[in-house]
């Protein structure tokens, strides 16, 4: 079945199947926010210290991500330009707020690990970003993809931190208490540099020349 | 009609108005629930901390801050919240006083120090370090008393210290009265 | 850690804000490539972390605290700090348009920065007076500064280095902030 494929002003196709699809892979590989956009980097190098916090920041940037830029396009006609970063500095404000009260109730230990990090959400520049300059312009259903795009593509990005800074720093593998494995030597004097701040920004920066070195590599 | 509406002056700041008090309102309303399980949960910490510094208590009973522990018929002790600012952040404490105003055991109810080195402060080893204590000797041995902070975590350890000797000598000056 | 010294060294060098919390790291990474917009932008964010620190502070102890409702704290701070941004703004390009052109989009930009909110989080999260707040905000706003002036120093330097193609900008930008932040691991021994 063919679709005539019309592109907006954004170079993204308008249909309904392949809208997904083309804007998750967008998030994800081509325009991912951490690696090639870096974008909103404080939460992800303070995160990274271990799965567990990286996983909840991430379902947490998903739903204010998910849940910001479907209000701000639905309400986005009458939004008057003039305030327009207030007006969504407040709503995203809102769901970070809801986002927090949530945790504290229902998941402290995370609520606990994530302290600050979890309200500095707010002004996670892929969050309004993304408001600016893709949800105030373009239908519920688009913003929809786009957040689950970026949101999926931001998380998977702190995972790959992670999942490096807590083998190398504790020689294991925990999600929530439950233990996935143990490497034998490393557990016992595992490279605790990788836990502590100074080895946040290497694993970044390493993964970065790396993501942009295979980028060199694709353009040739 | 919204092109029209856009167009007045005080227009920008109406539709701001209305935002944030749709969103205050949303936030209270969800605060009224959440806040109830949270305060249920600290509640049941609080009972069950009481349990471990006090095993064989029969009830106790609440006057403003102060909590009096019984056994049976006699007072067991008692307990006071105290709270003092470590490296990062807050440190809530459960301090159990014995009844000759010595301090029988103290519980760190919840803190955000350093993994491995501040947080090391809920470990047995350092917290046994202030039982039987008076208010006047709950000191770090750096400042003259007999307790050994955690080594790479002063600020975290005097951080208890103080606060739970400052807790000590105010409660143990309002008992004496 | 109740006393007004060590709050301020603390936030500066022991528990540096861009270092080892993290904050900040936008315009850390954006603007030092010179040394005098570096200084400049240390000034101005010192400079609100302190307004934004203190009208935060008086908001929770007044406000917040007394009736129970502290979870505000998110809309509230950054709708404040929003506002004395674009004040601070205001006032910088009626003074001196110089600066306020070097700054370009750096200046709004504080307000999606995380060092002013993040530091205000902190005061709360700590429960500090207003006193306590001013000297965790100086702490926050020198230690910044001192930060990014190291750094422009280091990636003019950097700039004309050879660097392999795929590391240059910023992934060296980070191993270099990496071999930084272990220097001021070293501070620890402060305390």
């Amino acid at each position: 079945m063919e679709e005539k494929t019309k592109k907006d002003s954004y170079g993204t196709r308008q249909g309904k199947g392949p809208i997904f699809w083309r804007e998750m892979v967008k998030g994800l590989v081509i325009s991912n926010p951490v690696f090639i956009l870096t974008l909103g980097l404080c939460p992800v190098l303070a995160v990274t210290n271990s799965i567990d916090n990286a996983l909840g920041m991430g379902a947490g940037v998903i739903f204010v991500l998910l849940c910001s830029n479907i209000i701000i396009s639905a309400v986005r006609k009458a939004i008057p330009p003039l305030v327009r970063i207030p007006v969504f500095i407040v709503i995203i404000a809102t769901f970070v707020t809801i986002l927090s009260l949530v945790f504290e109730a229902y998941l402290p230990p995370l609520h606990a690990s994530l302290g600050i990090y979890l309200s500095l959400i707010v002004v996670n520049c892929i969050i309004l970003g993304r408001a600016e300059v893709f949800a105030s312009r373009n239908n519920v259903l688009f913003s929809i993809a786009d957040a689950i795009g970026i949101g999926l593509g931001f998380t998977i990005a702190l995972i790959m931190i992670a999942l490096f800074r807590e083998i190398l720093g504790t020689g294991s593998l925990a999600v929530f208490g439950f233990q996935l494995f143990s490497i034998p030597v490393l557990s016992e004097h595992p490279m605790t540099f990788f836990i502590s701040p100074p080895g946040a920004f290497l694993v970044i920066g390493l993964l970065m020349g790396l993501f942009r070195w295979i980028g060199v590599i694709k353009g040739e | 009609m919204l092109e029209r509406l856009k167009s007045r002056r005080f227009y920008p700041i109406v539709f701001l108005t209305i935002i944030v008090l749709v969103s205050v309102s949303l936030l209270l309303y969800i605060n009224t629930f959440t806040s109830g399980i949270v305060e249920a949960r600290n509640r049941a910490r609080i009972q069950e901390i009481l349990e471990s510094i006090f095993p064989d208590l029969t009830g106790f009973e609440e006057e403003e801050d102060l909590i009096i522990v019984y056994e049976g018929d006699s007072i067991a002790g008692y307990t006071i919240l105290a709270s003092g600012n470590g490296y990062s952040g807050a440190i809530n404490m459960l301090i159990g006083i014995n009844p000759d105003y010595t301090i029988k055991d103290i519980a760190i109810l919840s803190q955000t120090e350093t993994p491995g080195l501040g947080s090391r402060i809920t470990e047995k080893e350092f917290t046994d370090q202030f039982a039987g204590l008076a208010p006047d000797d709950i000191l770090l041995s750096k400042d003259g008393g007999s307790i050994d902070a955690i080594t790479g975590a002063t600020i975290s350890s005097r951080a208890v210290a103080d606060a739970v000797r400052e807790e000590m000598s105010r409660v143990v000056e309002m008992l004496s009265e | 850690m109740n006393d007004l010294f060590t709050i301020f060294v603390v936030m500066a060098l022991v528990n540096n804000i861009v270092l080892a919390k993290f904050l900040g790291l936008c315009p850390f990474f954006g603007v030092s490539k010179k040394l005098s917009n570096a200084v400049s932008m240390g000034m101005a964010v010192t400079l609100v972390m302190l307004i934004a620190s203190i009208a935060t502070s008086v908001i929770y102890n007044y406000l917040l605290v007394p009736f129970n409702v502290e979870f505000m704290q998110i809309v509230l701070y950054i709708l404040v700090i929003a506002s004395l941004v674009q004040i601070v703004e205001l006032i910088i390009k009626r003074t001196n348009i110089n600066l306020y052109n070097s700054l370009g989009i750096y200046l709004p930009l504080i307000t999606t920065n995380c060092a002013v909110l993040g530091v205000t989080l902190i005061n709360s999260a700590g429960d500090y007076t207003i006193l306590q707040s001013i000297a965790s905000a100086l702490g926050g706003g020198i230690g910044f500064t001192l930060v990014l002036i190291i750094m422009s120093g280091i990636r003019e330097k950097l700039d004309v280095a050879e660097t392999p193609p795929a590391m240059k900008g910023l992934p060296i930008a980070f191993i270099t902030a990496a071999l930084l932040a272990l220097a001021f691991m070293g501070f620890n021994g402060l305390m």
